[in-house]
């Protein structure tokens, strides 16, 4: 069995069942009057996930008839830390981006100070170079040549971020 | 004669100022995100395309258009130079490069013949692929036009027939990624009767997923944790490299004993980028593979033997050149990257497609002429500049992965000025790196997800003009034709794995 792959197909076709639920009332065609072609708007995405269905559980099949694998999907369990690492800041920074909170450029700052810092170790004046110098850039670019206004921080407007 | 004249008036609008300027600003960021580790032609020009909206706005789309397909080729040869200084392929289609052309960067020690050869394969086979799309693409755009929607939901149902039944790995993982682009394009108000889909109460949802975001978190975040996933895993080593005059001399009368073969790659390269969903990977390998078995020098291929450089790359060039066809002519994306480039279109207030040639003929001259112009000036910089861009692959990642993130975020947030959309790139950069892992193909979801709408679409005004008889697909001779030729492909793979176990217990005995 490849667990992994069984688990990705599972949630494939988990997904395809809540769809096929949701669309389930427009899954035939009908000829009641005024319908447009005989099909209701949930028809197209009813089959849509009925193909994922289908092909997921042949898929899921397959993956829990294989054997397991030579390598497994990842090499340890620090490779699951160090993506983590990489993923869960990524996410927050985004969030933390949102208008009124840290905004655009204090949280780009943050998180290339720690990337720059705790992820590819550089020397804490260059990490806080960088973090200064990529939203300096960005602003320039984005901000100054393009007119493209980003989510400006709580601090705003008494500071210009 | 009328196209020629068309191709002059393209010209003319592919040498204006602001065009020139944004086509080879465009060759540059693609030189540059070609050669980048993680990011690739497909992630950079998701990446821009927001940016391209500002530009088809201060501009006008054929500026757009220009500045994204020159990234497009500027990728197309950046990724040749991490490939044969570094044995790093940058994207899917130069890892056919890495068998003759590190070895005959390192082993042989002539890594400027290795890149001008590369170069001039490339300028060439591309050459040849853009003049034909010049003389077919109206020609099929002429024959489309007449099309009518029981024709065109025909046509991509064979565009996914094409993506599933040829060259997919695991043919189910590429039905499930097909019907995942297609429910994704279909959550939010059913543009015919009006009902929300799969919108589970949630306001955010009536509007639909955005495809932007999605291949941007896709690719652009998707390929970034890849490739940090990835990191510290072997050893980089580089060569050294400038490419001299007498490098490009030795190219070119290596060309001149294998223009045949260079051709012949272009135009089967063309063909094969033509398909739906393929573009330059699969042109690559297939030039790879004809070159070594046209070859008489067999034993010399994994050693540095010029012509297994010289004919994945002109495949490979050829076939992105030939992604454009479907894309203009029939409004159906050749490879991932036209099918974000024609996202592009729609968000610019373009309709890809036959009509393309009739309502906005200086766009697709323009953008014709642009692909001429565009693989010179690359390949012109290639030759100049190839030891400042392998510099570039020597950035510090502690700086360049933040620095794509931000730059994605950027993209996703500034098409809408939405949050929403941030959250969506992101949810999908993790979902891209996850599928990548599990080697579910990406193309086909982001084909479908692009051709979601206009399939339902074609599919409903087909039914609507016929009462709801679907014999209407079958009773059109050229939609049957389609469906049958899409039924053939879809039927292919089981087909040859029938095929192969059969020949497997007769060689075996």
């Amino acid at each position: 069995m490849r667990p992994y792959e069984a688990a990705t197909a599972a949630i494939f076709v988990l997904i395809a069942a809540v769809a096929m639920f949701d669309t389930r009332s427009g899954a035939l065609p009908t000829s009641a009057a005024g319908l447009p072609g005989g099909l209701r708007g949930g028809w197209y995405p009813f089959w849509s996930a009925f193909v994922i269905a289908a092909a997921g559980i042949a898929v899921l099949f397959r993956a829990l008839r294989a054997p397991a694998a030579a390598e497994g999907v990842f090499k340890d369990r620090g490779a699951v830390f160090d993506l983590a690492k990489f993923v869960i800041p990524m996410a927050l920074t985004a969030y933390l981006m949102s208008d009124k909170l840290l905004g655009f450029y204090l949280a780009s700052a943050a998180y290339v100070a720690y990337y720059a810092a705790f992820v590819a170790r550089y020397r804490w004046y260059w990490s806080l170079a960088a973090a200064l110098a990529i939203p300096l850039v960005v602003f320039l670019i984005f901000e100054v040549g393009f007119k493209a206004l980003l989510p400006k921080s709580f601090l705003y407007p008494d500071l210009p971020f | 004669m009328e196209v020629l004249n068309n191709l002059a008036g393209g010209f003319a609008t592919a040498l204006q100022a602001n065009n020139l300027l944004f086509l080879i600003a465009g060759c540059l960021l693609g030189l540059i995100i070609g050669v980048l580790p993680g990011l690739g032609g497909t992630s950079g020009v998701a990446i821009l395309l927001p940016i391209s909206v500002h530009i088809a706005s201060s501009n006008s789309p054929t500026t757009a258009i220009i500045f994204l397909a020159g990234i497009y080729w500027g990728a197309l040869f950046g990724g040749v130079i991490t490939s044969i200084l570094f044995n790093i392929p940058g994207e899917p289609w130069a890892v056919a490069l890495l068998f003759d052309g590190y070895p005959l960067a390192k082993r042989l020690g002539k890594p400027g013949v290795a890149l001008s050869s590369s170069f001039l394969a490339s300028w060439v086979g591309a050459l040849f692929a853009t003049i034909l799309l010049t003389f077919l693409a109206k020609e099929l755009a002429d024959y489309a036009i007449r099309f009518g929607p029981a024709e065109l939901f025909a046509v991509f149902v064979l565009s996914f027939a094409t993506l599933i039944g040829l060259g997919a790995e695991s043919p189910m993982k590429a039905v499930m990624m097909v019907g995942f682009g297609l429910l994704l394009a279909a959550i939010g108000f059913d543009t015919i009767t009006g009902e929300p889909r799969l919108a589970f109460g949630q306001i955010g949802l009536l509007s639909g997923v955005g495809f932007v975001p999605v291949t941007i978190g896709l690719f652009g975040i998707g390929e970034i944790i890849a490739s940090a996933d990835e990191r510290g895993v072997g050893y980089v080593e580089k060569i050294a490299a400038r490419v001299g005059l007498k490098d490009v001399l030795e190219s070119i009368r290596a060309l001149g004993k294998r223009l045949g073969l260079v051709i012949a790659n272009g135009v089967i390269g063309f063909f094969f980028g033509s398909l739906p969903g393929h573009g330059a990977t699969a042109g690559s390998f297939l030039g790879y593979g004809l070159a070594r078995q046209w070859s008489r020098n067999k034993e010399n291929f994994g050693k540095g033997e010029i012509s297994g450089i010289m004919a994945p790359q002109a495949a490979a060039d050829a076939s992105a050149v030939g992604s454009l066809v479907p894309m203009l002519s029939l409004g159906v994306p050749g490879s991932p990257t036209s099918a974000v480039m024609m996202a592009g279109l729609f968000i610019w207030g373009l309709q890809p497609g036959p009509l393309l040639f009739v309502d906005h003929p200086g766009f697709v001259w323009g953008l014709m002429a642009s692909i001429y112009l565009g693989h010179l000036f690359t390949f012109v910089i290639c030759l100049l500049a190839v030891p400042l861009l392998a510099l570039i692959m020597r950035a510090p990642h502690g700086i360049l992965t933040p620095f794509i993130v931000i730059i994605s975020v950027i993209g996703a947030y500034s098409l809408n000025n939405e949050m929403k959309d941030v959250a969506v790139a992101i949810i999908f950069g993790i979902i891209g790196y996850w599928l990548r892992k599990m080697k579910y193909p990406l193309a086909p979801l982001v084909v479908a997800l692009v051709l979601g709408d206009a399939t339902e679409r074609e599919l409903r005004k087909a039914l609507i003009g016929s009462q709801g008889d679907p014999s209407v697909f079958v009773t059109s001779p050229i939609s049957a034709i389609l469906i049958a030729l899409a039924a053939v492909l879809l039927a292919w793979p089981l087909v040859s794995r029938a095929l192969r176990r059969r020949a497997a217990p007769a060689t075996s005995h």
